[in-house]
């Protein structure tokens, strides 16, 4: 009997937590194929994926309120794998000089690695937007790259140190004994061992970028119009656009981030977005 | 290129790890330091004086919305704190379909960013969202007066939702490093479940759960997109509104350095904390 009690306490708990978590997401989803949702009907009267085709620019339409993201898309994606570009090749040096010298002063290196993830980082966007308005940076592509890569380095910097203090440094001195450089050793020996968490951490970098919204928001607006600030725009009085865009920018976080899991710190995860 | 380069490297002796760090560190001195500093300084400056007038701005308009961050932080931590020790435990002490599919469910919510949670919950809990229609089925709520969730309750939801199943996630991690044989020695001894949990399990994953609890509260505090698309305007709102009211509104950037600095004063034992055990680590690794 007992058990019997427990199993359906369970049971009772997983049905829960299930439309809980599940239940933002129905939202989401039905809003986005809702034409007809009239109150207090619990679904949409009449659906369709014309939200979808118009906002993946497959369709043109002249209603109120239809958004093409298409232009959106491209400007999140070029500034996404710029920053990648940009950050990794920032971060991995330094990831590696910080697993592999013994660094004077390498706790306040560390320490500025560290910051932004103890403090909040909006009052750092505000001043930055004074310093670009200054120098003309402010409302621009450059502008908002620069944002994420601040974003994207701390967590590059990090994820590829773990990376390459996971490295046994014997690898590397072994084969400086057979007469490689320095630089041939690092290149043939710890980056292909390597390859895994630098490919995650670029993964990583790669959301964050696609997801920023506060930095954006005060460096990029009103000129630059990111996926996630498209989405802000339209969620006052389009829900349905805005929630293809919250479903487009869910799918690739979700799927990635499954992916690259395992090799990522659990604390690193929560700070997206 | 390269050749000259590295020539002019040898002459000066310099070590290494300075090019390679060179262009992260210069980078963050920047565009993180500099603007850190800079907000500080310009919190008390009005017009390049020196001035208390920020705060006392701060203080006149805003302390019922520091109070409510405030408010909304702890209550949002503590009940993080309790639902995901409670779930952690569950999946550290019950290994079976259930548990395995509940733990898969968890994982989603991490990996949700937070401007689709904020719009998420803005349809979900409107007060013709998905939620009352739900609750009406059932007969809980009147849907000529619905739940009005665009408030502490709704920011709750919405932050617990996203970080219930975050805490859990560094909170089992510790649990899992705990040996099987504790739990069966304190079982020999006669300890009930309760007291298992509460004396044996929990302190011995005690660093784990702080860890969780202060990223997980600088987190609620620094939060922007969420409070923005739920509650915007309104009053009591949080401190992140705020500040981008007083920058996008009066181009009052006194004002929102002030209530930066604010924050900055919220978090600063958790930072303190944050940072200490992360250098702690960092340094047993480097001798380790």
């Amino acid at each position: 009997m007992n058990r019997i009690l427990k199993k359906s306490a369970e049971l009772a708990l997983l049905v829960l937590v299930f439309l809980i978590v599940i239940g933002p997401m129905v939202s989401l989803f039905l809003w986005s194929i809702a034409q007809k949702w009239y109150w207090p009907h619990p679904l949409p009267q009449t659906i369709t994926f014309d939200y979808w085709a118009q906002a993946l620019g497959l369709k043109t339409s002249l209603a109120i309120g239809a958004v093409s993201i298409v232009s959106a898309f491209t400007l999140s994606l070029l500034i996404a794998v710029s920053t990648v570009v940009i950050a990794m090749a920032i971060a991995v040096p330094a990831g590696y000089a910080l697993a592999k010298y013994k660094i004077p002063f390498g706790t306040i290196v560390l320490f500025l690695f560290l910051l932004p993830n103890a403090f909040p980082q909006q009052p750092i966007f505000v001043n930055i937007l004074q310093i670009f308005t200054r120098i003309g940076l402010a409302g621009t592509v450059p502008g908002v790259m620069l944002i994420h890569i601040l974003v994207g380095l701390v967590y590059g910097v990090w994820i590829t140190n773990a990376t390459f203090r996971s490295i046994p440094p014997s690898m590397e001195e072994a084969a400086r004994s057979v007469g490689a450089t320095a630089f041939k050793a690092f290149y043939k020996i710890s980056l292909p061992l390597a390859a895994p968490g630098l490919f995650s951490s670029a993964v990583f970098v790669f959301l964050t970028s696609l997801d920023e919204f506060t930095g954006t928001f005060f460096i990029g607006l009103p000129f630059i119009n990111t996926l996630p600030l498209t989405l802000y725009s339209s969620s006052g009085y389009n829900m349905q656009f805005a929630s293809v865009i919250a479903l487009i920018l869910l799918v690739p976080s979700v799927l990635f981030m499954l992916l690259i899991q395992k090799v990522l710190k659990a604390e690193y995860v929560g700070g997206m977005g | 290129m390269t050749s000259k380069g590295s020539r002019a490297l040898g002459e000066r002796k310099l070590p290494p790890y300075i090019p390679l760090l060179f262009p992260a560190v210069a980078f963050m001195v920047l565009m993180y330091v500099w603007p850190f500093i800079s907000s500080v300084i310009q919190s008390f400056l009005v017009e390049d004086q020196p001035s208390l007038a920020n705060y006392v701005k701060v203080w006149e308009l805003y302390r019922k919305d520091i109070v409510f961050t405030f408010a909304v932080t702890l209550f949002n931590t503590a009940l993080t704190g309790v639902v995901a020790v409670m779930f952690s435990v569950y999946f550290r002490l019950r290994q079976n379909r259930i548990s395995a599919l509940l733990s898969a469910i968890f994982k989603l919510p991490i990996f949700i960013p937070f401007v689709v949670v904020s719009q998420m919950m803005n349809s979900f809990l409107a007060p013709h969202g998905l939620l009352n229609t739900a609750l009406a089925q059932l007969g809980i709520v009147n849907l000529e007066k619905p739940l009005q969730l665009f408030n502490f309750t709704g920011l709750s939801f919405g932050f617990a939702w996203k970080q219930i199943p975050f805490a859990v996630l560094i909170i089992h991690g510790g649990f899992q490093m705990i040996d099987n044989s504790y739990i069966e020695a304190a079982r020999s001894v006669g300890a009930k479940m309760p007291s298992i949990i509460l004396r044996v399990l929990v302190p011995m994953n005690k660093s784990s759960i702080i860890v969780a609890l202060v990223l997980v509260y600088s987190q609620i505090i620094g939060t922007f997109t969420l409070p923005y698309m739920l509650i915007g305007g309104k009053v009591p709102t949080t401190i992140t509104v705020d500040i981008a009211h007083r920058v996008n509104y009066f181009r009052d950037f006194g004002v929102a350095n002030a209530l930066g600095v604010c924050s900055y004063i919220m978090v600063l034992f958790t930072a303190a904390y944050y940072l200490r055990s992360k250098i702690r680590e960092a340094r047993q690794e480097v001798s380790g």
